[in-house]
């Protein structure tokens, strides 16, 4: 009952306080009015209605006063004086623009940074998945133990059949789909375009919780003849775009790849599958049924979804043990007891490729440390304010403010000061948002990292968590910054600072905590320095890598030849190749199937034919590339030995392969490969036998960080595809020609699309663009941080020297030279980086370890880059305290005496 | 800006405010005024407090849960607020007597013996 009243008193007050303070006016006029009353007639007319009003008063005692004690009782008085504190900062700030507009921009970098940054981590890392319940996905995976000098592996996607197995055996999942992501020639009635689609199941919406806003999803007969019907869904941006969203769409059909398929439905907005990219959903059964019916054919993720009560733990030993099943039911036919596996994990674990992750954890770190040399920053400003107010802050101690009441309203002005930061940090951080998502390394890269595709850096935005972490952040900041120097400043002291006199020297507790910040400041930046001085290193190694070809001056241009027989390919070949050579401009043309430092190019195994055949399994992996005989001088790719490709190399002649440098070592040690016989298996390569002719260098296919693959070339004339990149050198610019390449493909193939035309050059940047993406906002938030330190070197240095006028200028007096105080000054500044440089490079040793996996070509210790940015802070540090020395030096020892 | 927090002397006589209000209370609800003269008569003129610091010692009653206020009309017509005793303040009361007298007492012999 006593909580209730106590309550229900509490909300009145604090809900309508305004009606409170009404309500007690209303009370005490009414007090007065009877007070006054009562006097007039206990005066019987001797009194007059205003004096007894006034003796009312006087009875009643301070009106205001009572009023602000009320309200203080009422629990109203904290809002009282934080709005009193609050209308003090503005005042104070207005007074000094120049330390506030520099603490403000300072806050605003520090916290805009952070929340960009952190808007990246909570999009790729913490914000839920977009589909329904997202806990309760998992992903699956076949697992291959490790044999001969390949690893083994947990993510090996599945194929048709043994998934038709796992499906039966499984009890614990209520959905489970098979999706895979594609991409062909989409034509609408006559227009092509190049489109992204997923190849899926009729599980595969409801395992997301989808439903198609028009028409249906597939059907059951639909999802159970291999080769069945042809039919397709929709995404509704697909739908608007091609078919201006017409509700009658069911029915009409979509070509993709030259075979017509019936429109069933049309996707809500919004959903662009798993990969975040598609525009079509097509029903996995229409796939060729050779395909699905192949066991070893691997071509397909696995998502399922967990049944009710059915924990993720659970899920994961269920999942162990029907891998045994599968593997049971499909024995691997070459190799003998080598057991598969499979293995389920999370799907948010997929989320992003652990590189990402890595890589924003290691930026999220950098710019919370950037954030705390620019705390130090401002607190040492506001020491140095506070120095300046030790009068103000002394006058009022002695006229008996509390020191409590002082320090709250110094914290408020530094929350007050945060709080501008935090609303200026906004612009900061809306442009560093666009400019991750502009900068986004994903976005070529997508081939050689794992992932799910609906979490990309396009999917970074400021949303309400963002916002929330910068007002969260703008507050915990006021407080860092604002308490070191409220309670520095407010120490109940010395009677000796209200005499200016003694002020001057009385600094020095002042100095100690402005010396310590400034250490603080350095040695933070040293550590992020150390950070981003390896990852330049690393970018450096990856620029000097030498990937084989020359990618200056050529162009570089896909496309898939639809309809067009295998005999006749070659003639198709020589007619593209010639007509390409004959562009003004272009000075060699070659094709092959899959760029350089793409990743994701064909591979297979090579057998000896001179050789006694090794055991199952042990076969060297090679990787295998069609190219046409001029592909090798377009590319610049040198002639170790033998001879590239003729074009006398055609159907019907003795096969020939050329191979890589690192494949001659590897597999003919000591011995020249050329004329040796072979096979591949792939390109019709298997049965026959082809012999060795040349011998070319290496060329990194995969990333530019890892070592060339053994590879085997075949030539286009000697096995036909129809999936080739045209590479075009150039004389000038290799973008002028793209014009006439559209021209001369369309004369020769009417209607195919050209795409990803770009130069190799771009595509050469694309594969380092993690460790430039990574580089670049490390040596950014570097050099804000380096900027910053020496800021507050420099602040601390030039208020000393001016707390030191007098004592400098007994010194030049005694006779000290300009010599002597210019390293007197500049000495005090190196003392400073010396301890914070050591403190730095303790912490960056610490903590550089974190990079490893993000380096190449430079250990976390290394000792070069170490020596590098010492010499960079020593160097900053000098010149930060050069212009107070200077100073310094200047001043007239008479002067100085005087003052 | 800041208000000083007087000599021990008000913190005695801030006490006693809460006690003697309480005990006004225990009759009948009052209004502000009320309470004031009916300290004021009781006491013989004796203890006549500061008029104004009833307020805030109202208001500090309420949040403790003691007394609760409600509008309502005064004799002459216009709006009041009435202030009740609650159950809680009525035990909150007996506690301060007692507490009171106790001290009382105390000083009573001191004074005796002195």
């Amino acid at each position: 009952m006593r909580l209730l009243d106590m309550l229900r008193y509490r909300l009145r007050v604090l809900l309508h306080p305004g009606r409170h303070a009404s309500e007690l006016d209303e009370e005490i006029r009414f007090h007065l009015s009877l007070e006054s009353m009562q006097r007039e007639h206990a005066a019987r007319g001797a009194l007059s209605a205003t004096n007894a009003q006034w003796a009312a008063q006087r009875r009643f005692g301070n009106l205001t006063t009572t009023k602000e004690e009320a309200r203080e009782m009422a629990g109203l008085g904290f809002f009282d004086t934080t709005e009193q504190d609050v209308r003090f900062a503005l005042r104070s700030f207005r007074r000094s623009p120049g330390f506030t507009a520099v603490a403000v921009l300072t806050l605003a970098v520090g916290i805009g940074a952070n929340t960009a940054i952190f808007s990246a981590v909570n999009a790729m890392l913490l914000r839920p998945l977009p589909f329904e319940a997202p806990d309760r996905l998992m992903q699956v995976s076949l697992t291959v133990p490790a044999r001969g000098d390949s690893p083994g592996r947990d993510d090996i996607p599945w194929s048709y059949p043994k998934f038709a197995v796992f499906r039966k055996a499984q009890t614990i999942f209520t959905d489970i789909t098979l999706w895979s992501a594609s991409q062909g020639t989409i034509r609408v009635g006559a227009d092509a375009e190049r489109t992204n689609y997923e190849v899926v199941d009729g599980h595969y919406l409801p395992t997301f919780g989808i439903r198609p806003a028009i028409g249906r999803n597939f059907s059951a007969e639909e999802d159970a003849t291999p080769g069945g019907a042809k039919v397709v869904i929709l995404s509704d941006a697909f739908w608007q775009r091609r078919f201006n969203a017409d509700s009658a769409v069911l029915g009409r059909s979509v070509s993709i790849d030259g075979d017509v398929f019936t429109i069933v439905g049309v996707l809500p907005a919004g959903f662009r599958g798993i990969s975040g990219r598609a525009e079509l959903f097509v029903s996995y059964m229409s796939q060729d049924a050779q395909m699905l019916n192949e066991p070893f054919s691997h071509g397909w993720d696995m998502i399922a979804r967990l049944g009710p009560g059915v924990t993720p733990e659970r899920a994961k030993v269920v999942v162990r043990q029907l891998g045994g099943v599968v593997a049971d039911a499909f024995p691997n036919p070459r190799i003998k007891n080598e057991r598969w596996g499979a293995i389920a994990r999370e799907l948010d674990r997929t989320r992003v490729d652990p590189v990402v992750r890595r890589s924003l954890l290691v930026l999220l770190g950098a710019v919370g440390l950037v954030l705390l040399i620019a705390c130090a920053n401002v607190a040492n400003l506001f020491l140095v304010r506070a120095a300046g107010r030790r009068r103000e802050i002394a006058v009022r101690l002695a006229v008996g403010a509390g020191r409590r009441r002082l320090v709250r309203q110094l914290l408020t002005e530094s929350v007050v000061l945060s709080m501008l930061g935090g609303v200026a940090s906004i612009v900061v951080a809306w442009w560093g948002v666009k400019l991750l998502a502009a900068l986004d390394p994903t976005k070529t890269l997508r081939i050689n990292l794992g992932g799910i595709g609906a979490i990309s850096f396009q999917s970074i935005r400021l949303d309400p968590a963002a916002f929330a972490f910068a007002a969260g952040l703008t507050i915990v900041t006021g407080l860092v910054f604002g308490l070191v120097p409220a309670l520095q400043s407010t120490r109940p002291s010395l009677a000796g600072d209200l005499k200016t006199e003694t002020a001057r020297f009385a600094g020095t507790r002042g100095l100690t905590s402005r010396n310590a910040l400034a250490v603080v400041e350095i040695a933070l930046a040293v550590v992020l320095l150390a950070g981003s001085g390896l990852m330049i290193r690393s970018l450096a190694n990856l620029i000097g890598v030498r990937p084989g070809f020359d990618a200056e001056r050529v162009l570089t241009m896909r496309f898939n030849l639809i309809g067009v027989g295998q005999d006749s390919m070659p003639a198709f070949y020589d007619q593209l190749v010639t007509r390409l050579g004959s562009i003004p401009g272009a000075t060699d043309v070659g094709l092959a199937d899959c760029p350089p430092l793409n990743g994701g190019c064909n591979g297979t195994i090579l057998v000896h034919r001179d050789r006694p055949a090794p055991a199952p399994g042990a076969e060297p992996n090679v990787g295998v590339h069609w190219v046409t005989p001029g592909w090798f001088t377009t590319m610049r790719v040198p002639l170790r030995s033998g001879r590239v490709f003729a074009n006398s190399d055609r159907r019907g002649t003795q096969k020939v392969v050329v191979v890589s440098e690192t494949a001659a070592r590897r597999y003919w040690p000591g011995e020249d490969p050329i004329g040796r016989p072979v096979s591949v298996f792939q390109g019709g390569f298997d049965v026959d036998t082809a012999y060795v002719v040349g011998v070319v260098g290496d060329v990194r296919f995969g990333t530019l960080d890892s070592l060339p693959e053994p590879d085997v070339y075949l030539s286009y004339y000697q096995s036909a595809r129809g999936r080739m990149m045209m590479f075009v050198r150039t004389a000038g610019d290799p973008r002028s020609v793209i014009g006439a390449v559209r021209r001369e493909v369309a004369a020769l193939a009417p209607g195919v699309p050209l795409y990803d035309v770009r130069p190799m050059r771009e595509r050469v940047a694309d594969a380092m663009g993690y460790a430039r993406f990574s580089a670049t906002l490390l040596a950014a938030f570097a050099m804000v941080a380096l900027a910053l330190a020496a800021l507050g070197t420099y602040g601390v240095i030039s208020f000393g020297v001016s707390q030191r006028t007098k004592e400098i200028g007994i010194r030049v007096a005694l006779g000290a030279t300009r010599q002597n105080v210019l390293r007197l000054v500049v000495g005090q500044g190196v003392g400073l980086a010396v301890i914070g440089g050591a403190l730095g490079l303790m912490g960056a040793l610490a903590t550089t370890r974190v990079l490893r996996s993000l380096l190449y070509g430079v250990a976390p210790s290394d000792p070069a880059t170490l020596v590098a940015i010492v010499v960079v802070l020593v160097v900053a540090v000098i010149v930060a305290s050069w212009l107070p020395a200077r100073r310094a030096a200047g001043v007239h020892p008479a002067e100085a005496l005087r003052s | 800006m800041t208000k000083s927090t007087g000599p021990s002397k008000s913190e005695l006589l801030k006490g006693t405010l809460d006690m003697l209000i309480l005990q006004t209370l225990t009759v009948q609800a009052l209004h502000g005024y009320a309470i004031a003269q009916q300290i004021e008569l009781l006491s013989d003129a004796v203890l006549s407090v500061e008029q104004g610091s009833l307020y805030p010692a109202l208001e500090r009653l309420q949040k403790r849960g003691w007394v609760t206020s409600k509008w309502g009309e005064s004799p002459t017509g216009r709006r009041a607020r009435y202030y009740t005793l609650t159950a809680a303040g009525r035990r909150q009361l007996g506690d301060e007597i007692s507490d009171f007298d106790r001290v009382l007492l105390a000083i009573n012999r001191v004074m005796r013996r002195a």
